[in-house]
């Protein structure tokens, strides 16, 4: 099971976003086979414009996210028992890894409750903490290389 | 897929390494081009293996695509450089990952371990959002170079609360080839046609 995972394409799109008073207001992010992290995250909340950041990551960094994918498990699950993405929002999910490649949808979760009363709770909650650990790492990396710190 | 690689090397294949970089040109084109490569090649030109599909992702794919470039186009902000290979630097200082982090680990563990190395500008360890516990990896923030590549000599493949920890850059200057796909052949900028036979 290592070989399969460890070698072999990786690809991760992430996006959750719904289009309101606004405008279409969404966070993106992308790991790219050759390294390339992109991330957009767009709101016109007081005017606010797109944000866009791009870097390239090493090795070692993507195999720490193709980890923490397969230590979710989230290849075995389907989405087809999850909530269709709504006028609430939406949520997608993409990943390549060996010789699989899922392409999830479903609607924005507010919490643990919208989780418990799904269709695939067991599922649905793979996917939300997956989710929630693969933004913490965007967003530390994005916010390292990017961010200068205040005094 | 053996047959394939070959003749895929054969001829160099440049125009593919533009379409690696960004589309940085904002242009709605290249930026089309780009995207159904990464669903349907996923780079490597051709070479890869069919994938089980699976997801609702899959139906309406145009619809999808579209939006997604328009999203995903224009320009990306990025730190300036070089495009080389080799380790990048951030906007303050140099990062880099620490990898098999043993769950119990706490910040002060990793201060102790690499702060001989010089001063941690920043330390980012993330938690596992279902547990609560360490989720495995750190990210330590170096003013200096050095004080980065000793840290990373060192400290690469030690033991950190009896688990392997692994230390390397966090950032690159560009693109990493994959081990199937060949560098620029030496023959440079040739045409496609077939080498002469006498």
């Amino acid at each position: 099971m290592a070989d399969a995972e460890d070698n072999g394409e990786f690809y991760l799109r992430y996006y959750v976003g719904h289009k309101g008073k606004f405008g279409h207001e969404f966070l993106e992010f992308e790991f790219r086979p050759d390294g390339k992290l992109r991330y957009a995250n767009n709101s016109n909340y007081k005017n606010d414009t797109m944000i866009r950041k791009e870097v390239f990551l090493t090795p070692a960094v993507l195999k720490e996210c193709r980890r923490i994918v397969s230590d979710s498990e989230i290849m075995k699950e389907d989405d087809n028992n999850w909530p269709e993405p709504d006028r609430v929002g939406r949520q997608e999910l993409e990943i390549v890894m060996g010789n699989e490649h899922i392409s999830f949808t479903t609607s924005k979760i507010g919490s643990l409750m919208d989780v418990q009363t799904s269709k695939d709770p067991e599922g649905l909650r793979i996917f939300y903490y997956l989710v929630q650990d693969l933004k913490c790492f965007v967003f530390s990396l994005i916010s390292l290389h990017f961010k200068i710190k205040p005094i | 897929m053996a047959n394939a690689e070959v003749e895929a090397v054969d001829f160099e294949p440049d125009d593919d390494d533009l379409m690696d970089e960004d589309v940085g040109d904002g242009s709605p084109s290249r930026a089309a081009a780009t995207i159904p490569r990464l669903k349907s090649a996923i780079t490597g030109g051709g070479s890869s293996t069919p994938k089980k599909t699976k997801g609702r992702g899959f139906r309406d794919e145009a619809a999808a695509e579209a939006d997604r470039n328009a999203r995903m186009a224009g320009r990306f902000d990025s730190l300036d450089s070089d495009g080389g290979p080799g380790p990048e630097r951030s906007i303050e200082g140099w990062i880099v990952l620490v990898t098999g982090v043993h769950e119990e680990a706490q910040e002060d563990d990793l201060q102790n371990a690499f702060g001989e190395y010089g001063e941690i500008k920043n330390l980012h360890l993330n938690l596992d959002r279902r547990t609560g516990f360490v989720k495995g990896y750190g990210l330590i923030e170096f003013e200096k170079f050095d004080e980065a590549q000793q840290a990373i000599n060192e400290m690469d493949g030690t033991e950190l609360l009896t688990q392997t920890i692994n230390v390397d850059w966090a950032f690159s200057k560009g693109p990493f080839r994959r081990r199937n796909m060949r560098r620029r052949s030496p023959r440079g900028h040739r045409s496609r046609s077939p080498r002469r036979r006498f």
